[in-house]
């Protein structure tokens, strides 16, 4: 098949028709937080681990501000609030999550009170950015990345230092000792230790804070709902092991936001039992994702969330099937044994130390070829994303260590909500190489 | 040249050959001691502890080369301290070190410590983290126990028991030497010394490197020297350089600033006033006191690194202000330092409102635009010339704060 690299990829992948729901519930989840003042609800900012069942037990509107960058971005929208915080002063270079999400907190604060700001060009329309309401409280728990934490000081400094602010700090996983492994040893322990306290100290933060008792047995039931999403989640990924695969990364990408930020509660459950059926339903009725996969390949790195349905097209018309990516799968309560829903607290601080780039290097090389293994997996496509370092530590050591175990790689340039980074030739040119490196590698092979 | 500018200049050029080559020092003091050296990474290191085990601590510095092996461990969008530090252990030239250690918490600074580990697999490349916010007790409790565990790695390393007598010892040299730089300092200020940006960055520098005792001498006879030293007699703008964090600015940056009619009395450089600002306390248990020495540099000189709701860098930068009659602020930032960058519009928002005129210049590892910045800085001296003009003649108008 001859195809045009220049133009917008054909849309070939067949997406799983299950994850629109959580396209609603993560909408309904928004509209949540943008009419909180006008129901009076204390508003918690945060970023970073999933610490959602917290303020869920403690009754208050959660708004993980790094997802609504992310939202922003996927939908193209991002550009108000960071034309705001270049205004403000931020360079381009700093990390993109933030500078969109700052310039949302100073169109909060500046238009918090007053209207919405109308879009440039586009009569009537309503700048999204401009509709988080201005926060109560923030919460940072940013785990792995400096800048995650510096970045809720400072949207604490733009609201003048009037607000509550607390902060969970996190160790990498740094892996000192000789018996320090992915969920083992003795710092892994120590680790989740620390953590583990600081979640308490948050708790009685809340209580403080919002005057209000916080609410076990609701946490029990949201953690209870929780683990039995992360489960069939987990479970409906392995299935993806299936030749061709039923669903691909970019499936998974798609349901993200429900596991991240979304209630622990009966929907939540439903929306991955939905998942998981179809994807059974695929493989007993030899549904494939991509209808000529031909290669099989894991992402590696943060979401490009500009260009998430532009990449799935892109890959799916050469055939390729991405199959597993870090951020989906080593993320998100993707260890549910950890969780214990009666005493969840230990296993909530393991998982928030789980955050995909809060790894050393030899771990993230060492969990891509343990995902190589699993999928069946020939090659591996790295998103060097220009702002985050986080996402890009020790990506080019597990490239090298991809590439000693047998596997192709490529990088490619991008952002995480920065489209100006992305660089489309850059990306066709090194895929068609790398598809050609593993076609050679076939026919020497056969 | 008087006899005394003579000394100071020998001496200053010593000192400058150290920071020039590093690791040639650390090679020779090797030699001649026979004792292990230990790199670690800026910028909060407790070096006493390193010191106390009878090993030579050196703040790993970047180095004038082009980054290339360093290139297949880390990405191009790093600070330009991170890629060097990279290239070097990839390089193998970081391999005289007997360990690498670190305990700061930044993003960049851990993917590069991360590559350093990869390309040097027969060092122990260690991480005691220290938790960056600094408003929880969980935080001092933390710093406490990573300080026990670095102890502890540290004496496996140099098989020496690191006693607290030593580590007081250790702390009394540093803080003899960190005293004899702030008084220098504040000479600079006061005009009573001419010291340029270049000669002052050196004394800092070298102390990064130096083996203590050496260094400690090498201040006392400094400031024996200096105090003979002709002072400021003309009337320059007066500015204050600001930022740059881990690194050394180039010197032919700080020339160029001097050329264009500035001086610089003060400043908050990581390879300046920042390093040297806090003691470490002499009295009771040595390693309550390095613990509480990091938490207290965060008050004394804020910093972006650190995220601490009480500590307000741009509130200590008018202080500094007043206390050295600086006319303007020239911010030094290393090209994606994303703490700096974070902060950056909090400095620039104060500055605005307070109408203090301020440059913000933008450093990378290779290559300095000398000229073009020549005349950024040129206006802007020219900016402070025309409000200094307008002021002694009772008139107020120039409200410009940048150029």
């Amino acid at each position: 098949m001859s195809v045009d690299l220049k133009t917008k990829p054909v849309a070939l992948s067949n997406r799983l028709k299950s994850t629109r729901a959580g396209g609603k519930l993560v909408a309904d989840y928004w509209d949540r937080i943008f009419t909180a003042p006008e129901r009076g609800a204390t508003v918690a900012w945060y970023n970073g681990a999933a610490i959602n069942p917290l303020f869920q037990a403690i009754g208050i509107e959660w708004c993980h501000t790094e997802a609504f960058g992310a939202r922003l971005a996927a939908m193209h929208l991002e550009g108000p609030a960071q034309e705001m915080s270049e205004e403000y002063g931020y360079n381009r270079e700093l990390c993109s999550y933030a500078r969109t999400t700052l310039g949302c907190a100073v169109l909060a604060k500046r238009d918090g009170q007053a209207n919405e700001i109308e879009l440039a060009g586009m009569e009537g329309e309503k700048v999204l950015a401009s509709r988080l309401p201005p926060p109560n409280l923030f919460v940072n728990a940013y785990a792995g990345c400096s800048t995650g934490q510096q970045w809720d000081e400072i949207s604490y400094r733009l609201f003048d230092k009037e607000l509550p602010l607390f902060k969970i700090s996190y160790p990498l996983l740094w892996g000192n000792q000789p018996d320090a492994a992915y969920i083992q040893g003795e710092e892994w322990e120590e680790a989740s230790r620390y953590v583990s306290a600081q979640i308490l100290k948050l708790i009685e933060f809340l209580e403080h804070v919002t005057g209000r008792k916080f609410n076990w047995d609701q946490l029990h039931e949201s953690m209870h709902y929780i683990k039995q999403a992360a489960q069939l989640r987990v479970e409906a990924l392995e299935l993806c092991a299936a030749r061709p695969t039923p669903a691909t990364f970019f499936d998974w990408v798609a349901s993200i936001a429900p596991i991240n930020f979304l209630p622990g509660d009966e929907k939540l459950v439903q929306y991955f039992a939905d998942v998981k059926a179809e994807i059974e339903d695929r493989i007993a009725n030899d549904i494939p994702a991509l209808p000529n996969e031909k290669y099989r390949m894991a992402f590696d790195g943060i979401m490009n969330w500009n260009k998430v349905g532009w990449l799935a097209d892109k890959f799916a018309e050469r055939d390729v099937a991405v199959i597993s990516g870090r951020y989906t799968h080593t993320s998100f309560w993707h260890e549910p044994q950890l969780l214990d829903e009666n005493d969840p607290i230990l296993g909530m601080a393991k998982h928030y130390l789980l955050c995909p780039f809060n790894h050393n290097a030899r771990t993230v090389g060492n969990r891509l070829l343990h995902d190589a293994e699993r999928f069946g997996l020939d090659g591996v496509v790295f998103h060097s994303t220009r702002t985050c370092r986080s996402a890009s530590n020790g990506q080019l050591i597990a490239a090298q260590m991809a590439q000693q175990a047998g596997l192709q790689t490529m990088i490619f340039d991008g952002d995480v909500a920065d489209v100006s980074f992305y660089k489309d030739a850059i990306l066709d040119t090194r895929l068609e190489a790398m598809l050609e490196a593993i076609d050679l590698h076939r026919r020497a092979g056969a | 040249m008087t006899a005394a500018t003579d000394r100071v200049n020998i001496i200053v050029s010593r000192l400058e050959a150290v920071c020039s080559d590093y690791i040639a020092y650390v090679k020779g003091w090797k030699e001649r001691t026979g004792r292990k050296a230990v790199g670690v990474l800026p910028m909060n290191f407790p070096v006493e502890l390193v010191q106390a085990a009878g090993a030579l601590p050196v703040f790993v510095q970047e180095s004038d080369e082009p980054v290339t092996d360093g290139r297949n461990l880390i990405y191009e969008y790093y600070c330009a301290y991170s890629k060097s530090i990279t290239d070097q252990a990839a390089k193998q030239w970081l391999d005289l070190f007997d360990g690498i250690f670190a305990v700061d918490h930044c993003v960049a600074l851990l993917g590069a410590l991360d590559a350093m580990r990869f390309a040097m697999p027969s060092r122990l490349v260690y991480l005691a983290q220290f938790p960056a916010s600094m408003d929880e007790q969980a935080s001092v409790d933390e710093v406490d126990k990573r300080m026990r565990e670095l102890r502890r790695e540290l004496e496996k390393l140099t098989g020496a028991a690191i006693l607290p007598e030593a580590i007081s010892e250790a702390i009394r040299s540093r803080n003899e030497a960190r005293q004899i730089v702030r008084r220098l300092f504040a000479l600079r200020r006061d005009g009573a010394i001419n010291l340029s940006a270049r000669m002052m960055q050196a004394v800092v520098q070298s102390g990064m490197i130096m083996d203590a005792a050496e260094y400690l001498e090498t201040m006392l006879e400094l400031e024996a020297a200096l105090a003979d030293f002709p002072p400021v007699h003309d009337r320059k703008v007066k500015l204050h350089l600001s930022g740059h964090f881990c690194h050394a600015p180039r010197p032919e940056l700080f020339d160029m600033i001097e050329q264009c009619g500035a001086m610089i009395v003060d400043d908050d450089l990581y390879t300046g006033y920042r390093f040297v600002s806090t003691d470490v306390a002499e009295t009771g248990d040595p390693a309550i006191a390095l613990r509480d020495w990091y938490f207290q540099r965060n008050v004394n000189v804020p910093c972006s690194t650190r995220a601490q709701k009480t500590a307000d860098w741009e509130g200590y930068l008018l202080q500094a202000l007043e206390r050295s009659g600086a006319d303007g602020v020239i911010i030094l930032m290393a090209k994606f330092c994303e703490p700096h960058m974070l902060y950056y519009p909090e400095l620039r928002k104060t500055f605005r409102a307070q109408g203090v005129p301020y440059l913000l210049i933008e450093t990378e590892h290779e290559g300095l635009a000398l000229e073009m910045l020549r005349t950024r800085l040129e206006s802007l001296v020219e900016l402070i010339s025309k409000r200094r003009a307008a002021e002694a003649s009772g008139q107020s108008g120039i409200k410009e704060t940048s150029v």
